[in-house]
This record gives C-alpha cells, structure tokens and sequence, in this order.
C-alpha cells in the first residue's frame, strides 16, 4: 500500500491532491491517504455508467467489549439512515440518485456499500463520508435500525446457511467477536442496547482514521476531494481477531429450519499461498454448476445444496461448508469423501484444468464495479490489500498460478481433517419458499 | 413502510418529488464500435482496458421461429449438441466443447430467444484466442453423432426440470407464449422432455444445415479485445457459411376480449401473480419513458404489498417487481408477485392493477425525477458485465441505429417527461395477460 503518512495528508491542500492524482492517472489501481485521515483505494473503470462506493472499518461485531451483540448493525444503520445536514439520510440520498444501499456486518468488519449512476459519484462520496465520519444518531435513527435489524433477524432464521455459519463459529473460537452473531438471535437483544451505546460505538468504530473508502467502476481520483468530515490523526485499529477453542466440538442446534455445517480452522491472510489453496479447493469442489460435489448433486437431481467457502480473515481464516436442502447426511458424506480424495495429488492434467478453471472464476467474480470495491475492502481491513482477488497480475493471482498437487494436497491434509460439525435441526415443519 | 393505497397514487406521485438536479449529468461512456463483416453479419466491439477477460455474444438466426410447432425444442438441442462436441486436445485426450473451454479457463452458454440463439464464451484475456477457435471450431462442424446428440438431450432435460421449479419462470413461459406474434416463437425455450424425445441425428443436423448461416448473425465482443489477434471475431464470424434464412410462419388467431388469465400448477409452496403488458422496443420514442414508468410501478407495487425491506434489501423486498423485457422481441413488461412472502398477495396484486388502470387514465401530477434517477440507476447498473453489455449492445445495434446502449438509454431516461409516461401508460398498459402460478392441490378460489 502506498499511503502517505498521516500528518502530511492532513496538510494537504486540494490542489496538492489533484496534482498528486493526476500524475498517477495512468494506473489501473491507485491508494492514497484521505484528507482528513483514513485511507482509500481506487479501481477506475471508464467503460461502464455505474460507480460502486465502499467504506470499510475494523469493528468488534458484539461492540468492544463482547457485551451488545447486535450493536455494530445498529450502529451501521443508524448512521445511514440518520439525516445530514441536508436534512436528507445517506439511505435516502442513495434512493434518489438511483442506487442501492448495502450494509454488511462481519464479526471483525464492517462494510458499507452504495452503487449509484456514476454522475452521483462525488454526491454520494460526500454523503457517506458525512454521515460515518461524524456520525449524528438519535433515537429516531436507532428506532429504524432496531426494525431492519428485527426483519433480517427474522429472515436469516430461515437461511441455514448464515444460521450455521454462526453456529460454526460460535464452536470454533470460544472468545472474541466471532465466537457471537452479527445479529443477535433474540429481539430482547436488540431493545436492550441505548441510543447513547450506539451513538458511542459509532464515534469510535467510524472514525477516518479507522476507514478504507473504496471506489470502483467510473470513477476518478477527483472523488475523493469530496470527502467531509474526518478527524485527522490516528491511524486504523489493529485486526479485531478471537481466540480459538482449545478442543472445538460439534454439536447439535435448533432452528426454523433443517442443515448439516462443517468448519475447519484455516490458515491467516498472511499465508497467501495456503490462504488461496483453500479457496481453490472451495472452487473445485463446491462452485455452483461447475465443482465436483455440485456436478454430482445435480447429476442426482437431488435438492440438497452445498455452499462452500473459505473465508479469509486476519487470523485464522475458515473453511466453511453448509448443506441445505434434503438428504443432508448423504451430501455431508459426499462432501468428506470428496476431501478425503483431494489429500492425494491429484493427476497434474487435472490439476491445471481445474487452476485455469479456478483463476477464470475469480476472474468472473470480480468483474462488476460492486464485486471490486468489495473485495479492495475487505482485504484491506483484514490486512492485505496487495492480496485482494481480481487486481491484474496480482499477489492472488500469483499465489493460484504458482499451485500445484503436491501443495494442495499437503493443504488439505494439514487444515481439513476432522470438522467441527453442526446439526441443524428444525422443531417445526419447514415452510419452503419457492424461487 | 407506510400503507399507500391506490385511491391516494395522484398524491403519492405528487409528493413523491426530488430536485432536478437529483438526475445530474450522467457520465459518457465510450460508445461500442459497429463493423460489418460481410455476408450479412455484423461485429460489435466494446473494448475494457480494465477488465480481466473477454466476453463474446454469437447470436445466429436460429431460435425458436426457425421451428415448425412440432420441433418444439430442435433450436436447443441443436445448441446444446454444438457446445456438447467433442473435441480433440493437445494430449490426444478428447473433451466436450463446454469442458475443453472450462479446462482453458472460461465458460459457455447459450440461451434460446424467439428469434436468435446467442452463445456467450467468456474466458481470461490470455486464453480468450484459443477459447474462441475451439468454440470456432465445433461451431462450424458440430458432432451431430447419436451419442453426442443424446447426450445433449439429457442436459436439457435435467434443466427443463430444474426450470419447472422456478415459479416465475413457468409464468413467464406461459405469457410469452401467449403474447408472440408467431406461435411457434413462443414455445419453452428448451422444449418439453416428450418433444426433444422425438428428434433424431438427422433432425439436429437438417436444422443446423438449414438456419446456421451468417445472414443477421452478430458477434459482440467485449474486455481486453487488445489481447485477440485481429482475425479472430472475423473468423468466428466466418464459421458459418453464407446465407440468409427466414422464420417459419404459424399463425395463430389473435385472442379477442380484455383481460386474459392463465393458470398453472407446479410443485411449489406458495402462489404466484404475474401480469404481462406490450412494451416498446429500443428504437421507440416510448422506450425511456417506458423505463421510467417500470420503475414507478415497481415502487408502487412494493408500497402496495408492504414489504418489509426498511434499509436492508430482503426476500420480502425482492418478492415484487416488475421486468422491462426490451431485448426480447415483442417487448413486454412484466409485474410479479410471490404469495409466498407477503401478507395479503391477492389483494396487493389487484390493487396494482388497479393502479395501472388508474395511471393510465389519470392526469399525472408532481415530479417524476426520483423515477428518472432510479431507471437510470437501475439500467447503469445491470450493465456491467461483460456478458450483459456485450448482448446489449448487440440489441441496439439491431434495433436501433446505434449500438451505444448505456449513452441512448440514459438520453431516452433524462428527456422523459410527465406527459411521456402518462403516454406510455395509455399506450400500452390496457388489458394484461394474467399468468397465476399456483401449488398443487390449490385452486383460483383458494
């Protein structure tokens, strides 16, 4: 990353920062420090209409001390939908230009997202910065993020694949933030957390200085002149990371809804080259239509469905596996069977066809403004930005070209032996949708 | 979310007022460009330094008119017996075409449109040459064997049963059918299992002969073109011999009366409500304002049906809406909702045909710029695939004089006005076809 150090930005006059912009103008991806602290990351792409605006934090999900699981989600929505000086919200403002608005809480992050027309890019830029930057939330505010907290709350009973990968995680690390829902299983929950608790986590979650602002699709540098707000010292809190159980167990789990979920504890970003096997494993064995498990469930027509994926996080990352859908035992033993088989090398033909398959898909996956300012933030907050999939000839790239049998294999039987399993098992007959 | 009833749309519409400027300037965007091929065909160049890959849309006149009734489901298999080839690899070891261009890291599909059948091949900007000969390559000789011919039949069938399980898709199945000029055009896209069971080698192979011809075909490309040697989207294009071919002409008495329903039942959970109007092609003066009135309507449905989205897109806030089908041919709009998450589906989808109605026939007041900004913003952003730019652009190319798709729809979108979408409304949102799809055992009563 290249960012300037924090005193001088802060000193940093708009012509300075134009002058500085347009030098490096020619390059795909550019960073830089914010005015008033912060950081951000920008991904031009002037061939589509659309720009994507992200502002990402470190933030404990169940607030900083682990007691108010539920508040960063308050706070997230709080903050967008309390009015600015306009007298318009964020949340508004976004709805006006003709965009949409993405709020996502992770146990050790928070992502905010908006893709807009790119002629409302500066608007929005301002906005956000605003309305995180110098958070202004009252009761009112709060009061409409505890009803969008409830109606999540109430629609992920319902996905086992989010309730399981809760529950997973709640097994596998016993203290910190991700051993606790993003949102909290119990409306009680909810109430109990003050105004004043949400406006004091706001303040120090979303300070500048604690921020990426990520900008993707078409866009220019000239954007970030528009950012407000900010208090300029400081610098990004240190990775919000849990400690793990000593002796993880499985367990058995009630819910609205039926699903098997297994976990295994992975490697930190900073294993770059584990890190990817892992994805490339999650790839080759569960990417909807074209990985090997799903081929053989839809070859079965059965309705079982697997999600799979690593999630890289600061330290440790996790594989996570969920199973939905009927027959979920059978899928579960598929699922091991196929693992088992992946801790031999497989044949080097194989192999590269699956490489190339797997450096296509990460290909696809981060082709929209939205999928690249999305990814610039999330492995900028977990530590590693030069990491994030989808930069050209990138270290990610580098890491999935440079694998080979022996190594994925030797991955496999290092990080993904024994799960931690969890059952999931409604007390009700499932109401299904239909798609 | 507050109630809105239908009685209180003019006020809501009124008040539902933002500053002209919320539709600022939208940004330029280069335009594609057009280059004609000969022999009838035409290239389409989008090209994105930023992105990783290439993306490249074949469509050939070779839909679902070029079928008599009883060849329901010959375009596809055809389709799907060219991307099922085998073909020969560099270690003598022979693969599909979808898994030899899977194996050099990329993908294929196609889709089956009343008129066209459009491949998209897409691959990292290093192997894209290679991908596109080897799609190059079985598309002008596909392997019209039994075996290869089965087993493109039996993909089919698996995705046929997997389509029937998606409930808006069954209901849009049935409004297309009803609402094509041609009855052949309107046929499942895939056909049925009992159809394609009647189609031999020889069937495949007549139909391919006759209708793969260059004539009307398009090849739209887009990502890192800079990495294609300059023959390549010309030698695809080249693939297929010279000619043109004209649809097959069925005929089917246009339905009288106002409002028509249609009723399904599936294996599904919960019932869903979809009602199908006319809507403008690209190149009509109604196309913006047609954009514009969707999003209205869409807003109003989602107001009508209170779903609970609050800040937080939901399921419940993706179980209405409305489709804008400009890049099909006839153009139609389409409401939708699905009984299964909201409270009251009967009465919310009543309501918003009410409303219509009402839209149609009442002087709008207020401004409509919140409706602009989000039809802009909605088109901007559904556009930003390789896959969805690339077919796009290949639409306006055909049905309009210029293939710059993101420049004409947000000039069509900004020069809408009031009068334009009271127009529009009257214009086209008469009398609906109506598609119920229901769960089994239930009833219109029910």
């Amino acid at each position: 990353m290249t960012g300037r150090p924090a005193f001088a930005v802060a000193m940093l006059s708009l012509a300075s920062l134009l002058s500085a912009v347009s030098v490096s103008a020619a390059i795909m991806r550019e960073t830089g420090s914010l005015p008033r602290g912060g950081s951000y990351v920008l991904y031009p792409d002037t061939t589509v209409a659309s720009a994507a605006v992200g502002l990402w934090f470190r933030a404990p999900a169940p607030g900083y001390d682990d007691a108010t699981p539920g508040i960063a989600n308050l706070a997230a929505t709080a903050a967008a939908v309390a009015p600015l000086a306009s007298g318009k919200s964020l949340y508004a403002l976004v709805h006006t230009v003709g965009g949409e608005l993405n709020i996502a809480v992770y146990p050790d992050i928070i992502g905010i997202g908006a893709v807009v027309p790119a002629s409302a890019t500066r608007r929005i830029v301002a906005a956000m910065t605003a309305a995180y930057f110098a958070p202004s939330v009252d009761d009112a505010a709060v009061k409409t993020a505890r009803a969008n907290a409830a109606v999540l709350g109430v629609q992920q009973r319902y996905e086992s694949d989010t309730t399981l990968h809760d529950l997973l995680f709640k097994q596998i690390f016993a203290i910190g933030p991700a051993h606790y829902p993003p949102l909290p299983t119990t409306v009680p929950q909810l109430t109990g957390i003050t105004t004043a608790q949400v406006s004091g986590y706001a303040k120090r979650a979303f300070r500048a200085a604690n921020a990426v602002l990520t900008l993707a699709g078409n866009v220019d540098a000239s954007s970030i002149t528009a950012v407000t707000d900010g208090g300029g010292g400081g610098s990004m809190d240190s990775p919000y990371d849990s400690k793990l159980a000593g002796m993880p167990v499985s367990t058995t789990a009630v819910g609205a809804v039926d699903g098997v979920g297994l976990a295994w504890i992975g490697p930190p970003i900073a294993d770059q080259k584990a890190a990817t096997a892992l994805d490339f494993v999650a790839d080759y064995l569960f990417r909807e239509q074209t990985g090997v498990v799903s081929k053989v469930l839809d070859r079965s027509q059965s309705d079982a469905l697997v999600i799979g994926q690593f999630i890289t996080l600061h330290d440790p990352g996790v594989m996570v596996v969920t199973i939905g859908g009927s027959h979920e035992k059978q899928t579960e033993k598929n699922v091991m069977d196929a693992l088992e088989a992946l801790q031999q090398p497989m044949d080097a033909q194989a192999f590269n066809a699956a490489r190339e398959a797997f450096l296509y898909h990460v290909a696809a996956d981060t082709q929209t403004p939205q999928e690249r300012a999305d990814n610039l933030g999330w492995y900028t907050v977990e530590g590693n930005l030069e990491y994030a999939p989808g930069i050209a000839h990138g270290n990610y790239e580098q890491a999935a070209r440079a694998l080979d049998p022996q190594y994925v294999a030797e991955v496999v039987r290092h990080y993904l032996r024994k799960p931690v399993v969890v059952d999931l098992i409604a007390t009700t007959p499932q109401k299904e949708s239909s798609q | 979310m507050k109630l809105v009833s239908w009685l209180c749309l003019t006020a809501a519409f009124a008040i539902a007022t933002a500053p002209v400027s919320a539709l600022a300037a939208s940004v330029a965007v280069p335009a594609p460009s057009v280059e004609n091929a000969g022999g009838g065909t035409t290239i389409v160049r989008q090209v994105d330094g930023a992105a990783s890959l290439v993306g490249t849309s074949m469509i050939v006149r070779a839909g679902l008119d070029r079928q008599t009734m009883k060849q329901n489901g010959l375009a596809a298999l055809v389709a799907e017996t060219i991307v099922r080839t085998p073909l020969a690899q560099g270690d003598k070891s022979v693969l599909p075409l979808e898994d030899a261009i899977a194996a050099r890291g990329g993908s294929i599909h196609f889709t089956v449109d009343p008129a066209d059948v459009r491949f998209y091949v897409e691959a990292l900007a290093e192997d894209a040459p290679a991908v596109l000969d080897m799609f190059r390559t079985a598309l002008a000789a596909p392997d019209f064997s039994p075996a290869t011919v089965r087993d493109a039949r039996s993909v089919l069938v698996r995705q046929i049963a997997q389509v029937q399980q998606v409930a808006l898709q069954v209901g849009l199945d049935m409004l297309n059918a009803a609402s094509s000029r041609q009855a052949n055009a309107g046929l499942p896209e895939l056909g049925t299992p009992a159809s394609l069971a009647q189609f031999f080698s020889t069937d495949a192979r007549t139909f391919y002969r006759a209708y793969y011809r260059r004539g009307g075909a398009f090849v739209s490309a887009g990502g890192r073109l800079d990495t294609l040697p300059a023959e390549t989207l010309t030698a695809l294009a080249a693939a297929l011999p010279v000619g043109t071919t004209v649809p097959v002409t069925v005929r089917v008495p246009t339905l009288n009366g106002a409002t028509h329903e249609i009723v399904a039942h599936r294996d599904i959970s919960s019932p869903w409500l979809i009602a199908q109007y006319p809507a403008p092609n690209v190149d009509s003066r109604d196309f913006g304002p047609m954009l514009v009135l969707a999003a209205f309507v869409r807003r109003t449905l989602s107001d009508i049906a209170q779903v609970p989205g609050v800040v937080s897109p939901t399921f419940a806030s993706r179980s209405v809406g409305t489709v804008y089908a400009y890049d099909r041919a006839p153009a139609t709009l389409v409401l939708y909702v699905n009984g299964g998450l909201i409270g009251n589906p009967s009465r919310a989808f009543a309501t918003a045909l009410s409303v219509v109605g009402v839209l149609a026939a009442t002087r709008l007041q207020g401004s409509i710029e919140e409706f602009k900004a989000e039809a802009a913003g909605d088109f901007a952003s559904d556009a930003t695939t390789l896959e969805t730019r690339t077919w796009l652009a290949a639409v306006f190319s055909r049905e309009s004089a210029s293939p710059d798709f993101i420049n004409h729809a947000l000039a069509a979108i900004s020069a809408t006005t009031s009068d334009d979408v009271q127009r529009v409304a009257r214009s086209y949102l008469g009398n609906p076809t109506i598609a119920l799809v229901l769960p089994r055992g239930t009833n219109l009563q029910d």
